[in-house]
């Protein structure tokens, strides 16, 4: 893997020199990182697939032409981690920023997951859809997550036929539109975290 | 530490490459929205806990701040804070009003300093404003304020084990530019070897978190008088470079004392430049 993710450095330091511009986002990965059986159990921080059978993958462009259709936006971000031995005198005030409306899930797409947090994130899902399968949802992270992958492959093998898959991620949104903070989904927060969640 | 993002993925150089030209068209324009009211909440919520009620007055004057608009990489941005009146400037507060510690570093300029120009890298965890509050001598306060497109620099791992990053930490280097004259200021960049790790850092193989471990305090004085002193938190990027102006005293050492968050501490001296005639 590291010689991998290296030529691809070295490709995008080419590309930069070359055209003294920047390259394509990350999911546009040189390695064709294959889809899993089932859900992605290792680090989620990684290259992702180009493809989610059973879901539509989109770039920002998709995704604002699908905005009119008003998708369920899931955040599956992870939540600003407070360091342990954080001074208790210094200001904390982690903001998560997102794509405005989005229900925020933080590590939603982990895997495995406590199967009450999996539970509880497909009956989040279920009741923010009104049950309706068909309703176009939208799973994101940040690039180069595994996390959003893992969410749409829950709710693609759960049945839903309108799942979009947005690799780019709240980069990809910030790059062109303006980001809301966005506020831990409630019934997400109240549960309990396991331990080593996070 | 560039080189060693080779081995690891780096967020921030995926923030750097996604910050690409493909959407360099106009960004949205924010117009008074929603967005830019919530920024300006946000920034009030920072400055009362950093300032209490003491008001802060806009200038174009006291002070000016120059960053990327798109950082190539978030967790080394590069900030230069501009404070042309020198002479009324007592301390400088530089604030990232979107990481989750915004409270980047606190600089307090003694009678040996010329405040004129410093220079920092810091930790950007999202496009965000900046925000660098002047604090005069007569006890003002002044804000400027600077939009800066940079995302996941606070977790970007240092690619390489902790104990490499840690290797020769306390070890510092000061060069000097510019002609050394009696009595004139000299421009000095002082580097400090620390991973300055932000406890925000997975470490990629264990998945574990990095303990929180940073300068918290820089001591930087010129023979019997005080250059600055720096309060320093996880947002500054590792391996801290700063750039700052100070009148030497002629045959007298610059000291540099460090400490760190997990009770490190360290100080090296340096010969001053001294003047030629």
């Amino acid at each position: 893997m590291p010689a991998r993710r290296s030529h691809r450095l070295i490709r995008v330091g080419t590309a930069l020199a070359a055209a003294g511009l920047l390259a394509a986002a990350p999911a546009d990965s040189p390695v064709n990182v294959p889809e899993p059986a089932g859900l992605h159990e290792g680090v989620q921080q990684g290259y992702t697939p180009k493809t989610l059978s059973g879901a539509v993958v989109v770039d920002i462009a998709a995704l604002d032409a699908l905005m009119p259709k008003q998708p369920l936006l899931i955040d599956v971000a992870l939540a600003d981690r407070k360091p342990a031995n954080f001074p208790a005198d210094r200001p904390w005030l982690p903001a998560h920023r997102s794509v405005p409306g989005a229900v925020w899930m933080p590590n939603a797409g982990a895997a495995p997951l406590d199967p009450v947090r999996e539970d509880l994130f497909l009956k989040r899902v279920e009741a923010l859809t009104g049950g309706d399968k068909a309703k176009p949802i939208v799973t994101f992270c940040h690039p180069d997550c595994w996390g959003s992958w893992n969410a749409g492959k829950r709710l693609v093998r759960q049945g839903y036929t309108a799942v979009h898959w947005f690799p780019d991620g709240i980069e990809g949104w910030q790059d062109k539109h303006e980001t809301a903070v966005v506020r831990e989904d409630p019934e997400w927060a109240r549960k309990p975290v396991s331990a080593g969640e996070r | 530490m560039k080189s060693a993002l080779s081995l690891i993925l780096s967020a921030s150089l995926s923030a750097a490459i996604l910050a690409g030209p493909v959407l360099s068209g106009p960004v949205l324009a924010a117009g008074a929205s929603d967005t830019d009211a919530e920024r300006a909440a946000r920034w009030q919520e920072i400055a009362k806990l950093v300032f209490g009620d003491r008001k802060i007055a806009p200038t174009d004057s006291l002070i000016r701040i120059d960053a990327p608009n798109r950082a190539m990489d978030a967790a080394l941005v590069p900030i230069t804070l501009t404070m042309p009146e020198k002479d009324k400037i007592k301390a400088v507060h530089f604030v990232i009003d979107d990481n989750p510690s915004p409270y980047a570093a606190h600089f307090t300029f003694g009678p040996a300093a010329d405040p004129s120009e410093l220079k920092l890298r810091v930790r950007v965890n999202n496009y965000t404003n900046v925000h660098a509050v002047a604090e005069t001598k007569d006890g003002g306060l002044y804000e400027a304020v600077k939009f800066v497109k940079a995302s996941g620099g606070c977790s970007a791992p240092m690619g390489m084990s902790d104990e490499e990053a840690m290797k020769g930490m306390g070890d510092m280097r000061m060069k000097f530019s510019g002609e050394a004259v009696a009595g004139k200021p000299v421009e000095a960049t002082l580097m400090i070897r620390h991973p300055n790790f932000s406890g925000m850092q997975m470490n990629q193989v264990t998945r574990d978190y990095t303990p929180a471990r940073y300068i918290n305090k820089l001591v930087v004085t010129a023979g019997d008088k005080t250059v600055f002193t720096m309060d320093g938190d996880i947002s500054i990027a590792s391996n801290p470079v700063i750039n700052f102006g100070l009148i030497p005293e002629p045959g007298k050492p610059i000291k540099v004392a460090a400490t760190d968050s997990q009770g490190g501490s360290w100080e090296h001296s340096f010969n001053a430049p001294s003047p030629s005639n």
